[in-house]
């Protein structure tokens, strides 16, 4: 099983938000900069790799049921985002990580997308 | 386009429809033995203007109509047998007639609805013209009604799925949808979410009820240059959402509802919108869906959640 607190030290991320998900279990993996790509392909229990970071991301993965969102490339998040998200007790974590290196780095331990079987 | 063109468009569309899976099967018939005055209180008891007549075998032989009975109170002859004054001249569909077929048949006579036979002319049904589009609605789930006159289907207090009464002031849930703010897009989808999650409902349904309002709601921000509503209703075994809007409609309803195609602006693709998988979100996350869209005068979209304790057949 693969936690979050597992992903943050993998990607070297920052928790910006939603420190009380660190040991929730992470069940699968995607990656999308399209709003309906993240609503159409995503469980609940995902996390989502992002180069967006308007404060309607958060509103798309709350409405979806998504575990967190995982800003790639060190991005500046504008503060209404995070904001938004620690309102929400909302997961969101920041690395430096490209969006290929962190997808590469997470499918190494084994999780997987939408499209694969469990 | 007049009914019945329309109805050639769906026939066309939907050819492999047989016309024993759209007809409704609680038909009441009657042997023609009996009076006519029983003929005439089963009408009124039924609350319908015409029954097909059948013989001691089932087999179908006529058809009585209000008309005639009328004419037989004229002429004192309410005691007599159907069979004395019935119309033997029925047109009927058989029951593996294609939907082609029997659009042909709304189209050549002018009845409103055809007694269905199967092949031992045995009356196993009945059709009217709502039955075909409900048959369709039935069986895929999905259609969506692009017409440029009927203003009255945009916005009535009618379902335009089920047909059943949707009193806005009886709304469960009401958002009004601030066009005029992007960030703000999709605010009213979250806040039924919460609504429908502090009502402890089974987190999938309230998820895709979430996801799929969430799109409508967000195309009426970016696409409609209008204002527009969230209604929610809860109906027994099912949510109802509408949303709707008063804008410059759907320009190509049939290039709309394919995946992948938007007309979204490129300041609106930075921030994520235009994949033009929208529609195709609400399609897949919603039980039914029809949008009824008409050029300058808005869109709306309905949409039907079954809940769910029943178990729906899946097509
Ligand atoms: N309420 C509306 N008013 C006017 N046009 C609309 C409306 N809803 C949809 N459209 C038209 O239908 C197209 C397809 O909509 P759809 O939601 O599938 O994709 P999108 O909104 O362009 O992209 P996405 O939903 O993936 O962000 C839109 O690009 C737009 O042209
Ligand atoms: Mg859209």
């Amino acid at each position: 099983m693969i936690k979050v607190r597992d992903i943050v030290a993998l990607l070297e991320a920052e928790v910006l938000s939603g420190e009380s998900k660190l040991d929730e279990e992470v069940k699968s993996v995607g990656a999308s900069d399209m709003i309906s790509d993240i609503l159409a392909l995503t469980q609940p229990g995902m996390m989502v790799l992002t180069g967006y970071t308007y404060p309607q991301v958060i509103r798309t993965a709350l409405v979806t049921d998504l575990l967190g969102l995982i800003v790639v490339r060190g991005k500046n998040i504008a503060p209404e985002t995070i904001a938004y998200a620690r309102e929400n007790d909302f997961l969101l974590l920041r690395t430096r990580s490209y969006l290929y290196s962190s997808c590469g780095k997470l499918y190494a331990t084994g999780l997987r997308g939408s499209d694969v079987g469990k | 386009m007049s009914e019945n063109n329309k109805l050639a468009r769906y026939a066309a569309i939907f050819e492999d429809i047989k016309a024993g899976e759209i007809m409704s099967s609680n038909v009441v018939e009657i042997s023609a033995d009996k009076k006519i005055a029983h003929a005439k209180e089963l009408m009124k008891i039924k609350k319908i203007s015409g029954m097909p007549v059948v013989d001691e075998n089932k087999q179908l032989i006529g058809i009585i109509s209000i008309e005639d009975i009328i004419h037989a109170f004229e002429f004192n002859k309410i005691n007599d047998p159907i069979h004395r004054i019935m119309s033997t001249q029925v047109v009927t569909i058989h029951k593996d007639d294609s939907l082609a077929d029997v659009v042909d048949k709304f189209e050549n006579y002018k009845y409103g609805r055809f007694p269905v036979v199967d092949d031992d002319k045995r009356v196993c049904g009945i059709i009217s013209k709502e039955d075909i589009l409900h048959g369709i609605l039935e069986k895929f789930n999905l259609i969506y009604i692009h017409d440029q006159k009927r203003t009255s289907t945009l916005n009535t207090e009618y379902s335009a799925i089920t047909g059943e009464k949707l009193k806005i002031e009886e709304a469960e849930f009401h958002y009004q949808i601030d066009s005029s703010d992007i960030d703000a897009a999709g605010t009213g989808a979250a806040m039924l979410k919460q609504f429908l999650t502090g009502k402890s409902f089974h987190s999938d349904i309230v998820r895709r009820v979430g996801v799929a309002t969430y799109e409508a709601e967000t195309n009426v921000v970016i696409h409609s240059r209008g204002q527009g509503d969230i209604y929610f209703f809860q109906h027994e075994d099912r949510f109802i959402v509408r949303v709707v809007d008063n804008g410059i409609g759907i320009e190509d309803l049939d290039k709309a509802m394919k995946e992948g195609y938007s007309t979204a602006p490129d300041y609106i693709r930075e921030r994520g919108f235009g994949a033009g998988m929208g529609i195709a979100n609400m399609k897949r996350f919603a039980d039914k869906l029809v949008i009824i869209s008409e050029k300058k005068v808005g869109t709306q979209v309905e949409m039907i959640f079954y809940l769910p304790t029943q178990t729906w057949p899946l097509i």
